[in-house]
């Protein structure tokens, strides 16, 4: 899935204007963890990703939270993911050779929302000649 | 002058002893994230799309110290989130003055009112609050109409209490320069002390977005707001960045200048982009590949950048690092008119953003008188 970022510019000087970016819709998504490099890429994703994931331990055991982080080693066992947990615990890191499975079972926080979808809906409402506009941010669980 | 006296000489003196010590990377201010929670939900935000239970979290007093500590800057900004939702940060605040730091506390200054009994005025203490224009201009910015009224309010009792109290303004694309000079004469004439400005730049985790401001766009715009300034102008700015935001001189980036510190730890490498967390501040320093980034890296995510996180403290280390710079920020200082009448000219062109059409951008252009100062 492409990432939707510029590649690298020349001159960033003389732009004018500067293409934004598209998060990939990862939401749902259970990746295929057949090699290292498909590990690897997958964990990125999930570093990219802006909700929560479920990790699957070899050992059977699971544990779910928010990516932070990625650290890169030499080979799996000496790369690790942090991770904050969903039930509140403190940071972890697991190793990549831990890992058995991924899924990105979290809302990506983001998703739907960007400014042109806030233009859209202010205009509407104040079509409809409604005052008060604004956005709700949702209530914290 | 918008910066008081002492607070320049503790930069000076601090930056001084960097230099003299060797020191290649040194941080200039540190941003204490002490949460993410907020309680506006602005459309282009990238610091608030988290999960609930990360939006729950906030660092303890103890944490925030120990960071200051560790990074040993002179002035330590709280942005957030919004800093007034966290229940210590009374607390917090206090530790600071205690240590004798400059503090910018951002709010968007909506609980302004309801929390300042928690503070002491100070001269360490300065409320920067979150203003990005005209009342129609703010309230479309933050996505919350009534926000600039409230935010006044709140300026209005701050000063009123004898709080230090700054502005700080976003400008994205479509900002009309004519607006954004009343807005300035606006904030002047409410008595806040100085204001504050940055360009637009796309969080790693912000809501996608079609486009941002090319670096050509953004010299343009600020070229056209702060030439012809106005003699009561007042910035509580680096005068050098400003002249880089005008287009008038050239920086590399300094991504360590301004470290980041929450909830998850040392933000790697900058304020505004997320490439990892380190657990010090040292090992942030060390283990950060600094070559990767900044504009001249070639960086794609760092193309468009001209914000203050990386380019104030390069600004600041060229007044700092040569009788040159010294000069140059002694005449930017003296003489900050900046007379232009091209730049004059631009304030009468049509404001014509790429985005999402939205026909409120631009003021009448009756509305202000804008001649040749």
């Amino acid at each position: 899935m492409p990432s939707g970022r510029h590649p690298a510019l020349s001159d960033p000087n003389l732009l004018e204007v500067v293409p934004g970016s598209a998060h990939e819709k990862l939401e749902g998504w259970v990746p295929e963890l057949a090699t290292p490099e498909e590990l690897s890429a997958a964990l990125e994703q999930a570093f990219d990703y802006r909700g929560d994931v479920l990790i699957t331990r070899k050992d059977g055991t699971k544990i779910e939270g928010y990516v932070f982080d990625r650290r890169a080693g030499k080979t799996l066992a000496d790369s690790f993911v942090r991770l904050m947990p969903k039930d509140g615990g403190q940071k972890m890191a697991i190793s990549y050779a831990e890992i058995a499975a991924l899924a990105f079972t979290g809302r990506d926080m983001a998703a739907g929302n960007n400014w042109e979808a806030w233009v859209r809906h202010y205009w509407e409402k104040k079509a409809a000649g409604e005052s008060n506009i604004s956005l709700q941010q949702e209530k914290i669980e | 002058m918008a910066v008081p006296i002492s607070q320049m000489w503790t930069v000076a003196t601090y930056v001084l002893k960097q230099k003299l010590k060797g020191r290649k990377q040194y941080p200039l201010v540190l941003m204490l994230e002490p949460l993410f929670r907020c309680n506006l939900s602005c459309a282009g935000c990238g610091k608030i799309q988290y999960p609930s239970h990360v939006l729950k979290m906030q660092l303890t007093p103890e944490e925030c110290f120990r960071a200051v500590d560790e990074c040993g800057t002179p002035t330590v900004a709280i942005p957030g989130g919004e800093p007034l939702l966290h229940p210590q940060i009374g607390e917090i605040v206090e530790g600071l003055v205690a240590r004798k730091k400059y503090i910018y506390l951002c709010t968007n200054a909506l609980l302004l009112k309801q929390k300042i009994h928690l503070f002491k005025p100070s001269k360490y203490l300065t409320f920067s609050v979150h203003m990005d224009g005209q009342r129609e201009h703010h309230d479309f910015s933050v996505c919350l109409e009534g926000g600039y009224d409230k935010a006044i309010e709140g300026i209005k009792e701050a000063l009123e209490h004898g709080f230090r109290v700054t502005t700080n303004t976003t400008l994205f694309d479509g900002a009309d320069p004519k607006s954004v000079r009343a807005f300035f004469d606006k904030m002047m004439e409410l008595g806040v002390e100085g204001m504050m400005l940055s360009p637009g730049y796309s969080y790693e985790k912000a809501p996608d977005q079609s486009h941002f401001l090319g670096r050509a766009r953004t010299r343009r715009l600020f070229r056209a707001i702060l030439s012809n300034r106005r003699l009561n102008w007042r910035f509580n700015m680096s005068p050098l960045f400003l002249e880089f935001l005008m287009g008038k001189r050239d920086y590399p980036c300094t991504p360590w200048g301004m470290p980041t510190f929450n909830v998850f730890g040392w933000q790697k490498p900058c304020y505004l982009l997320q490439d990892g967390y380190a657990d010090t501040f040292a090992e942030l320093l060390a283990t950060t590949e600094w070559e990767r980034y900044g504009t001249e890296s070639g960086n794609p995510k760092c193309a468009n950048c001209m914000v203050h996180s990386g380019y104030e403290a390069s600004a600041v280390n060229d007044t700092f690092g040569s009788l040159l710079g010294l000069w140059h920020t002694t005449r930017a200082m003296l003489f900050n008119n900046y007379q232009d009448p091209s730049a004059l000219e631009l304030l009468n062109e049509p404001v014509r953003p790429v985005h999402a059409f939205n026909p409120l951008v631009q003021i009448d252009a009756h509305s202000t008188e804008e001649t040749p100062v």
